[in-house]
Protein backbone atom coordinates (compact mmCIF):
# COMPACT_ATOMS: atom_id res chain seq x y z
CA UNK A 1 0.00 0.00 0.00
CA UNK A 2 1.29 3.46 -0.88
CA UNK A 3 0.21 6.59 0.98
CA UNK A 4 0.21 9.93 -0.86
CA UNK A 5 2.06 12.24 1.56
CA UNK A 6 1.26 15.86 0.61
CA UNK A 7 4.91 16.84 1.17
CA UNK A 8 6.93 13.77 0.11
CA UNK A 9 4.69 12.26 -2.57
CA UNK A 10 3.56 8.63 -2.74
CA UNK A 11 5.41 6.45 -0.23
CA UNK A 12 5.31 2.85 0.88
CA UNK A 13 3.23 2.24 4.03
CA UNK A 14 6.39 0.84 5.70
CA UNK A 15 7.61 4.42 6.15
CA UNK A 16 4.59 5.26 8.33
CA UNK A 17 3.39 4.56 11.85
CA UNK A 18 -0.34 3.81 12.05
CA UNK A 19 -2.40 5.55 14.71
CA UNK A 20 -5.92 4.56 13.65
CA UNK A 21 -9.27 6.34 13.80
CA UNK A 22 -8.86 10.12 13.64
CA UNK A 23 -12.32 10.81 15.10
CA UNK A 24 -11.54 11.03 18.87
CA UNK A 25 -11.23 14.61 20.11
CA UNK A 26 -9.01 15.49 23.07
CA UNK A 27 -11.23 16.22 26.09
CA UNK A 28 -10.75 19.46 27.99
CA UNK A 29 -10.41 17.77 31.38
CA UNK A 30 -9.54 14.33 32.80
CA UNK A 31 -12.97 12.90 32.06
CA UNK A 32 -12.76 10.55 29.08
CA UNK A 33 -9.02 11.04 28.68
CA UNK A 34 -8.21 7.34 28.92
CA UNK A 35 -10.75 6.53 26.22
CA UNK A 36 -9.31 9.31 24.06
CA UNK A 37 -5.79 7.92 24.39
CA UNK A 38 -6.51 4.20 24.12
CA UNK A 39 -9.85 3.50 22.42
CA UNK A 40 -10.07 3.55 18.66
CA UNK A 41 -12.89 2.22 16.48
CA UNK A 42 -11.78 -0.34 13.94
CA UNK A 43 -14.14 0.42 11.08
CA UNK A 44 -14.71 -1.93 8.13
CA UNK A 45 -15.01 0.39 5.16
CA UNK A 46 -14.32 4.08 4.58
CA UNK A 47 -12.70 5.81 7.54
CA UNK A 48 -10.59 8.82 8.44
CA UNK A 49 -7.34 7.91 10.16
CA UNK A 50 -4.02 9.23 11.38
CA UNK A 51 -0.65 8.13 10.00
CA UNK A 52 2.76 9.43 11.07
CA UNK A 53 5.38 9.73 8.33
CA UNK A 54 8.21 8.63 10.63
CA UNK A 55 10.73 7.75 7.90
CA UNK A 56 9.94 10.79 5.76
CA UNK A 57 8.89 14.34 6.58
CA UNK A 58 8.05 13.42 10.22
CA UNK A 59 4.55 14.87 10.06
CA UNK A 60 1.16 13.50 11.05
CA UNK A 61 -1.25 12.96 8.19
CA UNK A 62 -5.01 12.61 8.11
CA UNK A 63 -5.86 9.97 5.52
CA UNK A 64 -9.23 8.92 4.08
CA UNK A 65 -8.98 5.21 3.45
CA UNK A 66 -11.31 2.30 2.86
CA UNK A 67 -10.06 -0.36 5.27
CA UNK A 68 -11.66 -3.13 3.14
CA UNK A 69 -10.28 -2.17 -0.27
CA UNK A 70 -7.27 -0.08 0.94
CA UNK A 71 -8.30 2.59 -1.57
CA UNK A 72 -7.10 6.02 -0.40
CA UNK A 73 -9.20 8.99 -1.48
CA UNK A 74 -7.25 11.80 0.24
CA UNK A 75 -4.37 12.72 2.55
CA UNK A 76 -3.36 16.01 4.13
CA UNK A 77 -1.25 17.29 7.00
CA UNK A 78 -3.02 16.79 10.32
CA UNK A 79 -1.69 20.09 11.73
CA UNK A 80 -4.39 22.71 11.96
CA UNK A 81 -7.18 20.20 12.53
CA UNK A 82 -8.28 16.84 11.21
CA UNK A 83 -10.92 17.99 8.73
CA UNK B 1 34.21 -1.28 -10.76
CA UNK B 2 35.55 2.25 -10.28
CA UNK B 3 33.69 3.48 -13.39
CA UNK B 4 30.45 1.86 -12.32
CA UNK B 5 30.24 3.04 -8.73
CA UNK B 6 32.16 5.55 -6.63
CA UNK B 7 31.25 6.15 -3.00
CA UNK B 8 33.09 9.08 -1.45
CA UNK B 9 32.55 10.74 1.90
CA UNK B 10 32.12 14.53 1.66
CA UNK B 11 34.07 15.49 4.75
CA UNK B 12 34.31 18.74 6.74
CA UNK B 13 30.84 19.91 5.75
CA UNK B 14 28.85 22.32 7.89
CA UNK B 15 25.36 20.92 8.50
CA UNK B 16 22.44 22.35 10.45
CA UNK B 17 18.71 21.77 10.72
CA UNK B 18 16.47 24.81 10.29
CA UNK B 19 12.92 24.70 11.65
CA UNK B 20 10.53 27.57 10.97
CA UNK B 21 8.73 29.19 13.88
CA UNK B 22 4.94 29.28 13.87
CA UNK B 23 3.43 31.25 10.94
CA UNK B 24 6.86 31.89 9.36
CA UNK B 25 6.97 30.93 5.67
CA UNK B 26 9.80 29.63 3.52
CA UNK B 27 9.80 32.99 1.73
CA UNK B 28 10.29 34.86 5.04
CA UNK B 29 13.35 32.77 5.80
CA UNK B 30 14.63 33.11 2.25
CA UNK B 31 14.49 36.92 2.56
CA UNK B 32 16.49 36.80 5.82
CA UNK B 33 19.13 34.59 4.22
CA UNK B 34 19.17 36.38 0.86
CA UNK B 35 18.70 33.17 -1.11
CA UNK B 36 15.84 31.22 -2.67
CA UNK B 37 14.22 28.89 -0.16
CA UNK B 38 12.80 25.52 -1.25
CA UNK B 39 9.11 25.20 -0.34
CA UNK B 40 8.99 21.46 -0.91
CA UNK B 41 11.37 18.49 -1.23
CA UNK B 42 14.00 20.34 -3.29
CA UNK B 43 17.50 21.75 -2.92
CA UNK B 44 18.22 25.41 -3.51
CA UNK B 45 21.71 26.78 -3.77
CA UNK B 46 23.02 30.09 -2.47
CA UNK B 47 26.49 31.64 -2.58
CA UNK B 48 28.16 29.40 -0.01
CA UNK B 49 25.31 27.23 1.23
CA UNK B 50 22.55 24.98 0.00
CA UNK B 51 19.23 24.23 1.66
CA UNK B 52 17.38 20.94 1.36
CA UNK B 53 13.65 20.70 2.05
CA UNK B 54 13.11 17.83 4.51
CA UNK B 55 9.51 18.52 5.62
CA UNK B 56 6.97 21.34 5.92
CA UNK B 57 8.87 24.18 7.60
CA UNK B 58 12.07 22.17 8.01
CA UNK B 59 15.33 22.16 6.07
CA UNK B 60 18.88 20.86 6.21
CA UNK B 61 21.46 23.58 5.60
CA UNK B 62 24.73 22.43 4.06
CA UNK B 63 27.92 24.46 3.75
CA UNK B 64 30.93 23.23 1.77
CA UNK B 65 33.58 25.23 3.62
CA UNK B 66 32.18 26.35 6.97
CA UNK B 67 34.04 28.84 9.10
CA UNK B 68 34.27 28.14 12.81
CA UNK B 69 31.25 30.34 13.60
CA UNK B 70 29.16 29.29 10.60
CA UNK B 71 26.23 27.83 12.56
CA UNK B 72 26.19 30.73 15.05
CA UNK B 73 26.15 33.25 12.20
CA UNK B 74 23.26 31.43 10.55
CA UNK B 75 21.34 31.27 13.85
CA UNK B 76 21.77 35.02 14.29
CA UNK B 77 20.35 35.70 10.81
CA UNK B 78 17.33 33.51 11.61
CA UNK B 79 16.69 34.94 15.05
CA UNK B 80 12.92 35.02 15.66
CA UNK B 81 12.19 33.24 12.37
CA UNK B 82 13.54 29.74 12.81
CA UNK B 83 15.32 27.44 15.24
CA UNK B 84 18.75 26.27 14.18
CA UNK B 85 20.59 23.22 15.41
CA UNK B 86 24.18 22.46 14.38
CA UNK B 87 24.30 18.90 12.99
CA UNK B 88 27.80 18.95 11.51
CA UNK B 89 28.82 15.92 13.57
CA UNK B 90 25.50 14.12 13.36
CA UNK B 91 25.47 13.10 9.69
CA UNK B 92 27.91 11.60 7.26
CA UNK B 93 27.28 12.73 3.66
CA UNK B 94 28.31 10.31 0.93
CA UNK B 95 28.51 11.17 -2.75
CA UNK B 96 27.58 8.23 -4.92
CA UNK B 97 28.67 8.64 -8.51
CA UNK B 98 29.56 6.46 -11.48
CA UNK B 99 27.65 5.15 -14.47
CA UNK B 100 25.57 2.71 -12.38
CA UNK B 101 25.00 4.85 -9.30
CA UNK B 102 21.26 4.98 -9.86
CA UNK B 103 21.12 1.24 -10.52
CA UNK B 104 22.79 0.67 -7.16
CA UNK B 105 20.54 3.04 -5.23
CA UNK B 106 17.48 1.60 -6.87
CA UNK B 107 18.23 -1.70 -5.08
CA UNK B 108 17.45 -0.01 -1.79
CA UNK B 109 15.24 3.01 -2.44
CA UNK B 110 11.50 2.37 -2.88
CA UNK B 111 11.14 5.46 -5.07
CA UNK B 112 11.48 6.00 -8.80
CA UNK B 113 14.85 7.70 -9.34
CA UNK B 114 14.37 8.18 -13.08
CA UNK B 115 15.64 11.72 -13.87
CA UNK B 116 12.21 12.55 -15.33
CA UNK B 117 10.62 12.23 -11.88
CA UNK B 118 13.68 12.65 -9.65
CA UNK B 119 15.67 15.38 -11.42
CA UNK B 120 18.74 17.27 -10.11
CA UNK B 121 18.03 19.08 -6.83
CA UNK B 122 15.10 16.83 -5.96
CA UNK B 123 15.26 15.66 -2.31
CA UNK B 124 13.74 12.61 -0.58
CA UNK B 125 13.75 11.73 3.10
CA UNK B 126 13.32 7.96 3.04
CA UNK B 127 14.94 4.63 3.95
CA UNK B 128 17.59 2.41 2.43
CA UNK B 129 17.90 -1.06 3.97
CA UNK B 130 16.03 0.15 7.09
CA UNK B 131 18.48 3.05 7.46
CA UNK B 132 16.95 6.54 7.43
CA UNK B 133 18.49 8.72 4.69
CA UNK B 134 18.21 12.15 3.16
CA UNK B 135 18.83 11.60 -0.53
CA UNK B 136 19.19 14.16 -3.31
CA UNK B 137 20.32 14.20 -6.91
CA UNK B 138 23.30 16.45 -7.58
CA UNK B 139 23.49 19.07 -10.32
CA UNK B 140 25.52 16.51 -12.25
CA UNK B 141 22.68 14.14 -13.11
CA UNK B 142 24.62 10.93 -12.56
CA UNK B 143 25.58 11.62 -8.95
CA UNK B 144 23.58 11.47 -5.75
CA UNK B 145 24.29 12.67 -2.23
CA UNK B 146 23.10 10.68 0.76
CA UNK B 147 23.10 12.03 4.33
CA UNK B 148 23.04 9.33 7.00
CA UNK B 149 23.19 9.54 10.78
CA UNK B 150 26.86 9.02 11.61
CA UNK B 151 26.35 5.85 13.67
CA UNK B 152 24.69 4.17 10.65
CA UNK B 153 27.35 5.22 8.13
CA UNK B 154 29.33 1.97 8.41
CA UNK B 155 26.17 -0.10 7.89
CA UNK B 156 25.26 1.98 4.85
CA UNK B 157 28.74 1.56 3.38
CA UNK B 158 28.49 -2.22 3.92
CA UNK B 159 25.11 -2.28 2.17
CA UNK B 160 26.49 -0.26 -0.77
CA UNK B 161 29.61 -2.41 -1.08
CA UNK B 162 27.71 -5.70 -0.91
CA UNK B 163 25.05 -4.51 -3.35
CA UNK B 164 27.67 -3.22 -5.80
CA UNK B 165 29.48 -6.59 -5.68
CA UNK B 166 26.21 -8.38 -6.36
CA UNK B 167 25.43 -6.14 -9.34
CA UNK B 168 28.87 -6.73 -10.83
CA UNK B 169 28.42 -10.51 -10.60
CA UNK B 170 24.94 -10.34 -12.11
ZN1 LIG C 1 5.94 12.87 4.26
Amino acid sequence: MRIPCPYCGERDAQEFVYRGDAAPVRPAGDDGFEDYVYLRDNIAGPMREHWYHAQGCRNWLTVDRDSCSHAISGARLARGGTA
Amino acid sequence: MADDFALVERSSLGLATVMARKDISAADIGRALGMPMPDGPFESTGVDMSLLGTGPGSWLALCEKPGEDWADGLAAKLDGLASLSDQSGAYVVFRLGGARARRLLQQGVALDLDPEVFPPHRVAVTMIAHIGVILWRCAARDAFDVAIFRSFATSFRQWATATAAHLIEA
